[in-house]
């Protein structure tokens, strides 16, 4: 009987032996959220996060791909039954390469609402090292980030400021982090492009404001600006977008590149005014969703995919003024992915290391807003249209023109930045087809030269409407 | 004092016996209830340890005094006594133990007596095992027993099986079942290891070496898995290996064979000059003027071409070496394992070694403690190929290549391809992706019996993965080359401690306790780098390359406290009653539900015991039982609950660190939990001959984590919630019968049959809802409604193509025929889950002949075969895919029935889009294994000069054929591309299974 005694004593000591307290685990590769406005190095680390989420291959990459295949730069080859929809103008809610355009840059607005929400009401004195000027310069970052992702979005998932006059539904405007809790502030309805407009504007006055002129390679002013000055193009506000085009060309921050050599992985170039800039060590950007889009699919076997060679029409396009070194050193003749003999832009070289940089904005295009815009007006706000186009072709080699017209400028603008996602917006904005001898499907105004709202929001949000159009 | 007083009377008897005792030598014949003679039949003299065993022809002799009583035992039989009388020859003839019932048997924390267990378990035993041939021990499940379904994952080696007790009790949660191998629960983490397409995760079950695995037992009700508390849902399956029994002569078991294996099942692709001539007929319809081959880049006809599908195959020639070493003294016993696996598949590029050693000792230290361990380490090394949806897929991408493309120049080099599907010969040949695992999983444990009764067993034990996947792309493949190199170790220890207490009272009441607590912790980390640019494919290593590209190490730590009781009372084994409980707390829950309580409560009534079924001389054996419990799913990841912001390649940005939110905070998550009702029969009659089982069960399982798809607009995709409801009900059968019993022949058959059905009860209230407005889970193929089962294809209808106009036709939602359908025209067409599912052993006995096959089946499932949205059709990836033969079978004109419509017609590209064109009936009869063997007979053994005690030869096929739909051909049945729920009978293209034939010969000596 004793030996049972001991032996019970003995095993109810084991079970009382706390082993409860082991059970408190705390994660080693991530942050709780509760302490990322808890030093400088987190703050900071939070606003590198929404630059992070900009390199997104969805947001840098796939968006200027699909675009590409619905305009007249690229022929479609590849595989995926999702891009062939969108160069088919078929576009279905469920197309799985426009979802993650949503879904990350819903993820980059809520990274940005984070700051541009939580952090004033952070106390520099209560955390080492912070400044109000820090706080300032977070706040301007996150804003410009925030409207470039609702730009993108506009531009894709609406019909374009001309339809309508910008009466039209844009999209949700989202100003607040989801911390958990009611989703009922996240299930908004579409504003129109009116009013996304108004809000990306504010969001870059701000920006302008808080922003550094030279912040390294994170974003300055004069990346608001030109963007600023991108969003009055678009809206056919020629004078404003003449004259923050001309701001930004006139800030000796930038300067036209002699060669072309920014594209190959040159983030500090006196090209480029803000880039999405990739490199060899960042590893995957994302857990889910496409990535390295860029060298992936614009570059041809093996390496890349192939699957977006040059359109026979952009090669006839160069091939009608010879000598043009965008051509010559921006191309390289290879087999697309059906083995046909084509060309493959090479403005996206790096295919080992996916390292090659998203162009988002660089002065070459502020020459030719100014041109454009200038030309519309009838002004020559900075210098003339003529010029600057001439400044264009001459770096590529070209003669001088003697006079140019809406469609010469329009031809110089394809030429200096194909590949880089501004084909289809050009032709819609200027009320042309997407295609050469493009029928009803690709016309402007046409229902699937936008996208449909995405599944993924249709089937959460009550709220929401639907493009018109089969969806 | 009472022990000494013990040992001299021992002692004094024994000098008794020594000095009184009319010892004489007894002789006899065992044999068994047919009159064969027995070998091997264990002889002791009872209150002895004198023993001896019999003969290959059943004869004995022992040395004995008149009065001592022999006892004579044997696996299988019924254990008979005899008294010694006058005469020196004894004879005996041993019964048949009616289904053996007296048999111990493994359950959770335990053993129990056979015919007093009232849990709903499944018990595979050594003799089913015995002459099963199997790479891997998953598939000795695969048919045996009813409620565990087991789809093997292709035909690739290493892969894992999607193992299913009792259907899917989880959508977003894991659904594999807990795997305990000698009372270890082992880890199955399936992201260790690259992601090579599909269900490529390596099989946990390849671990354990399929030779040394003495049972197998699943737990799949309440009453017997709740006291595995929040790891119990999905069912348990307990592996025990092979130990010695006491005062059993040493015997070695070695058993050679080898293998040869092949794909089962292949599509019928074009060849080069098919390709070409379709590819012309259908552009000289479609521009109105003729083209030829040549104007489309395709070559002319008879250029020559790749026959891809072929070079990706070849016939496997597999070596299995295993040698097992048993037996035991008076005091130890002791269980020694060796094999060594050379496999080699019939996919290019994959191919596995593996060895293992086992050591399982148990010893009687003195008559109050025993002591023991077990200890089982592997070794492996595996080529791994990809499968599914990735262009590195042997098989996929042999489907797909254009069969015109050329694999080799005129020099017979490694030719580009042209195009971003590979040339898979060169991917293969040039790339390498080994994978090396080291596994040690092996407990120690001390058993304490302070006075009869009552046992205290302590264990402490130890699961730990040393894993390393090294990958080296060559130059031709990927410019520059890459390197990439995984290490991740996984390593868990655990204690159990238990108490167990059994007694009877008053002769009649049996009353067994148990109380038990199990602490474990698990940290796995894991580390992975690569570079790119290297100066030659000699280079091999990492480090040579110039640019490192990707490096993360991360390490999970978790955490797990139990205890548990058990309590079981029977009545003179007539009245059975048993209830458990568990408190488990776990690291991974929030805090505010960091602890949960699991109970089970079971009855159970031995009718047989009872006069009145006695006097019907009937049944052998009946029970009927029932039980109700609950049981937890902790499989939800590491930090499930936290507000987390990523770092690392997620975050930074341009060499900058950076943090980006991830998953938004939510204390309250807790397990899933599942309420269990279970009622059964067991029923024996006709001399043991019948046996027939039947049970019903009805699992309800609440808190079901969803991942609660948030609105886009949060800048999360979903949080984790605990929201869901959902039931699993279904009917189990098994029946095993002794259809012939004569001297020379048997027949016994062995038949399983599971019902389930699921439903899903309750999606969180914010779901997205259906035109009807029923809440659902949308996926691209499959979508879970509220109120239905949680699996249904849910896709647009294809009708055909119309022999009038050559259109493809399909089914609006609502039901009219259109050419032009949309994402809206989406219904139900057919459910991945079976209507019934099971399988059927044959084994047959001639002589020395035995034979025995194995098949299972699957009714009324379909499957979705998503590649042939590319395999079909003319225009995927700008039409430069091979497709499948029937595609030749176009529209031409009125009145034809044709597979693909007419090239002008506006359907032409549209036809391959997703519906339920591809969706298939998935039912199959499969015959899985079948095996000859022939024992060489005793005489011939004595002619050999009883050099070894048996000899063996054996032939085993497996997957000799399958009966399926004819629409099946050239597809396997048994899809996984995931093993996650929600994506159940779905495939990119799954490889094929393996037809292996094996010969092999095992020696005992």
């Amino acid at each position: 009987m004793k030996t049972i005694k001991i032996i019970t004593v003995l095993f109810v000591l084991a079970l009382t032996f706390s082993c409860e307290d082991q059970l408190n685990v705390v994660p080693e590769d991530n942050v709780a959220s509760n302490t990322v406005f808890g030093s400088l190095a987190t703050i900071n680390g939070a606003v590198v996060g929404i630059y992070s989420k900009n390199q997104s291959g969805d947001l840098n990459g796939m968006a200027q791909l699909t675009t590409d295949f619905m305009a007249d730069d690229v022929e479609f080859v590849g595989s995926f039954p999702s891009l062939q929809e969108i160069d088919q103008y078929e576009t279905l809610a469920t197309n799985a390469s426009i979802d993650n355009i949503w879904l990350d840059a819903y993820e980059l607005i809520g990274a940005a609402n984070n700051i541009i929400v939580n952090l004033p009401n952070v106390n520099p004195d209560e955390v080492t090292g912070l400044t109000e000027a820090d706080k300032t310069k977070f706040i301007g970052e996150a804003k410009f980030l925030r409207a470039l992702a609702n730009f993108q979005l506009v531009n894709l998932f609406a019909q374009p400021f001309q339809i309508s006059n910008g009466a039209n539904l844009g999209i949700p405007l989202v100003t607040k982090p989801f911390e958990g809790g009611d989703i009922s502030d996240f299930q908004l309805e579409r504003s129109s492009v009116n009013e996304v407009h108004a809000a990306i504007q504010l969001d870059l006055l701000d920006a302008i404001a808080a922003l550094p002129e030279d912040n390294a390679l994170r974003a300055n002013a004069g990346a608001a600006r030109a963007l600023m000055a991108r969003l009055h193009l678009y809206r056919g506000e020629w004078a404003q977008a003449a004259d923050f085009a001309n701001q930004v060309i006139t800030s000796g921050q930038y300067s036209l590149a002699t060669d072309y050599d920014f594209f190959d992985d040159n983030p500090a170039s006196s090209e480029n005014i803000f880039s999405a800039i990739n490199t060899a060590t960042d590893g995957p950007q994302e857990t889910a969703g496409s990535d390295e889009v860029y060298v992936n699919f614009y570059n041809a076997a093996p390496g890349g995919r192939g699957d977006a060679p040059f359109s026979q029409d952009l090669i006839d396009t160069f091939a009608a003024e010879a000598g043009d070194r965008r051509f010559s050193e921006l191309s390289i003749a290879a087999s697309d992915a059906g083995g046909n003999d084509t060309f493959f832009t090479t403005k996206y070289p790096d295919v080992v290391n996916n390292a090659s940089d998203g162009m988002i904005l660089r002065i070459t295009e502020m020459y030719l807003i100014r041109a454009e815009a200038n030309f519309q007006d009838g002004t020559s706000v900075g210098d003339t249209p003529l010029n600057d186009i001439n400044r264009l072709r001459s770096r590529a080699s070209l003669a001088d023109l003697g006079s140019v017209d809406l469609d010469v400028i329009l031809l110089e603008r394809r030429k200096e930045l194909c590949f880089e996602g501004h084909r289809r917006m050009d032709l819609l904005r200027n009320n042309r087809n997407l295609r050469p001898g493009g029928g009803a499907a690709s016309a402007p105004g046409a229902d699937k030269v936008i996208f449909p709202i995405v599944d993924d929001e249709i089937t959460n949000n009550p709220n929401i409407t639907q493009n018109p159009g089969n969806f | 004092m009472t022990k000494k007083c013990k040992w001299l009377c021992v002692l004094m008897c024994l000098s008794l016996s020594i000095g009184f005792a009319q010892q004489k030598t007894i002789t006899g014949t065992v044999t068994d209830q047919d009159n064969v003679p027995l070998p091997g039949v264990n002889i002791l003299v009872k209150g002895t340890t004198t023993g001896t065993q019999s003969d290959f022809d059943g004869n004995y002799d022992i040395q004995a005094s008149m009065g001592d009583v022999l006892v004579f035992s044997y696996l299988g039989q019924a254990t008979a006594e005899r008294r010694i009388t006058e005469s020196n020859t004894l004879n005996v003839q041993l019964q048949e133990d009616a289904e053996a019932l007296e048999e111990v048997i493994v359950v959770g924390y335990g053993n129990q007596q056979e015919k007093k267990i009232i849990q709903n378990i499944a018990v595979v035993k050594e003799e089913a095992l015995e002459n099963l041939q199997v790479v891997s021990a998953d598939q000795l499940l695969q048919g045996q027993t009813a409620g565990t379904q087991i789809v093997n994952a292709s035909g690739v080696l290493g892969s894992a099986a999607v193992i299913r007790v009792r259907g899917v009790n989880s959508i977003n949660s894991g659904s594999q079942p807990l795997i305990v191998i000698d009372g270890v629960p082992i880890t199955d983490t399936a992201g260790n290891t690259l992601n090579r397409g599909g269900n490529t995760g390596i099989n946990p079950l390849s671990y354990v070496n399929p030779n040394d695995i003495a049972s197998l037992t699943v737990l799949k009700d309440a009453g017997a898995t709740s006291i595995y508390g929040s790891r119990g849902a999905n069912g348990v399956i307990l592996i025990t290996t092979k130990r010695g029994r006491k005062n059993s002569k040493t015997t070695l078991t070695l058993d050679v064979n080898t293998q040869f294996s092949q794909s089962t099942d292949v599509p019928d692709i074009l060849t080069a000059d098919e390709f070409r001539q379709f590819k012309s007929e259908v552009a000289t319809i479609q521009n109105g003027t003729p083209t030829s081959p040549e104007d489309l880049n395709l070559g002319a006809i008879g250029s020559g071409g790749t026959d891809w599908l072929g070079g990706v195959q070849r016939t496997g020639i597999s070596q299995n070496y295993n040698m097992g070493i048993r037996g035991g003294g008076e005091k130890t016993t002791f269980f020694f394992g060796l094999d060594y696996q050379d496999t080699e598949g019939f996919i290019i590029g994959n191919d596995q070694q593996r060895a293992g050693a086992r050591i399982n000792i148990d010893t009687e230290v003195n008559d109050w403690l025993k002591a023991g361990m077990n200890l089982g380490i592997t070794n492996n090394r595996l080529n791994r190929v990809s499968v599914e949806n990735s262009i590195n897929a042997p098989f996929t991408t042999a489907f797909l290549q254009s069969p015109v493309v050329a694999a080799f120049d005129d020099e017979g080099n490694f030719a580009q391809s042209g195009s971003f599907i590979p040339n898979i010969f060169a991917r293969v040949a040039l790339n390498t992706d080994e994978l090396k695992t080291f596994r040690v999983i092996g407990n120690a444990f001390t058993e304490v019996t302070p006075f009869e009764g009552l046992t205290w067993r302590s264990e402490f034990g130890t699961d730990r993965l040393d894993l390393e996947e090294t990958l080296r792309n060559a130059e031709f493949n990927t410019p520059g080359g890459s390197a990439q190199q995984i290490s991740v170790r996984e390593e868990r220890w655990l204690t159990n401690q238990t108490l167990n207490y059994t007694a009877t009272f008053n002769e009649n009441h049996n009353l067994t306790v148990l109380a038990g607590l199990n602490y474990e912790e698990t940290l796995r980390s894991r580390l992975n780098v690569s570079s790119t640019g290297f100066l030659t494919d000699d280079l091999r290593n990492l480090g040579s390359g110039a640019t490192p590209t990707v490096l993360n190490g991360d390490r999970f730590p978790s955490r797990l406290f139990g205890l548990f009781s058990r309590l079981s009372y029977d009545y003179k084994g007539k009245y059975l009653v048993e209830g458990s409980i568990r408190r488990d707390g776990s690291s991974r829950f929030g805090a505010n539900n960091r602890f949960g309580y699991f109970w089970s409560a079971a009855a159970g009534w031995v009718l047989s015991e009872e006069p009145f079924i006695q006097d019907l001389n009937f049944f052998d054996y009946l029970s009927i039982r029932g039980s109700i419990g609950t049981v937890g799913n902790d499989r939800l990841g590491t930090f499930p609950s936290l507000g987390l912001f990523s770092a690392g390649g997620l975050g930074d940005y341009n060499g900058e660190s950076g943090v980006i939110p991830n998953q938004p905070e939510n204390p309250d998550l807790k397990w899933e939990e599942s309420k269990t009702i279970d009622i059964g029969l067991k029923s024996s009659f006709l001399n043991g001959r019948v046996n027939f089982n039947v049970s019903y069960f009805k699992k309800n399982t609440t808190d079901l984590l969803l991942n609660q798809i948030l609105p886009p607009q949060t800048g999360f995709t979903s949080i984790s919630r605990n929201i869901g409801e959902m039931e699993n009900a279904g009917w189990e059968f098994e029946l095993s019968t002794v259809n012939v019993r004569t001297e020379n022949f048997t027949w016994r058959t062995n038949f399983n049959l599971t019902t389930i059905e699921n439903q899903v009860i309750q999606l969180n209230e914010d779901a997205a809802t259906d035109s009807e407005g029923r809440r659902i889970i949308d996926g691209a193929i499959q979508r879970a409604i509220e109120g239905e089962s949680l699996n249904n294809f849910f896709l647009i209808r294809y009708v055909g193509v119309n022999p009038q106009t050559g259109d493809a036709e399909w089914l609006d939602v609502d039901g009219n025929v259109t050419t032009n359908p949309g994402t809206g025209d989406r219904v139900v067409v057919g459910s991945p889950l079976p209507e019934f599912s099971g399988g059927m052993t044959n084994t047959f006995k001639y002589k020395s002949f035995d034979l025995s096959v194995l098949m299972n089946y699957s009714y009324g499932n379909d499957i979705v075969l998503d590649g042939l949205r590319f395999a079909d059709g003319n225009d995927a990836i700008g039409g430069i895919v091979n497709i499948r033969r029937q595609n030749l079978n176009y529209w031409r004109s009125p009145g034809d029935n044709a597979f693909l419509p007419s090239p002008s017609s506006s359907t032409f590209n549209l036809f391959n889009q997703r519906s339920s064109q591809q969706l298939l009936d998935g039912s199959y009869l499969r015959l899985k294994n079948v095996t000859l063997g022939y024992n060489l007979p005793e005489q011939a053994l004595d002619r050999l000069g009883n050099f070894v005690s048996g000899l063996r030869f054996y032939a085993t096929a497996t997957n000799l054929f399958t009966i399926k739909g004819d629409e099946l051909d050239g597809i396997d049945p048994e899809v996984t591309d995931d093993i996650d729920p929600l994506f159940q009978g779905e495939t990119f293209f799954t490889a094929p299974q393996s037809q292996a034939y094996s010969l092999g010969i095992r020696l005992t000596f």
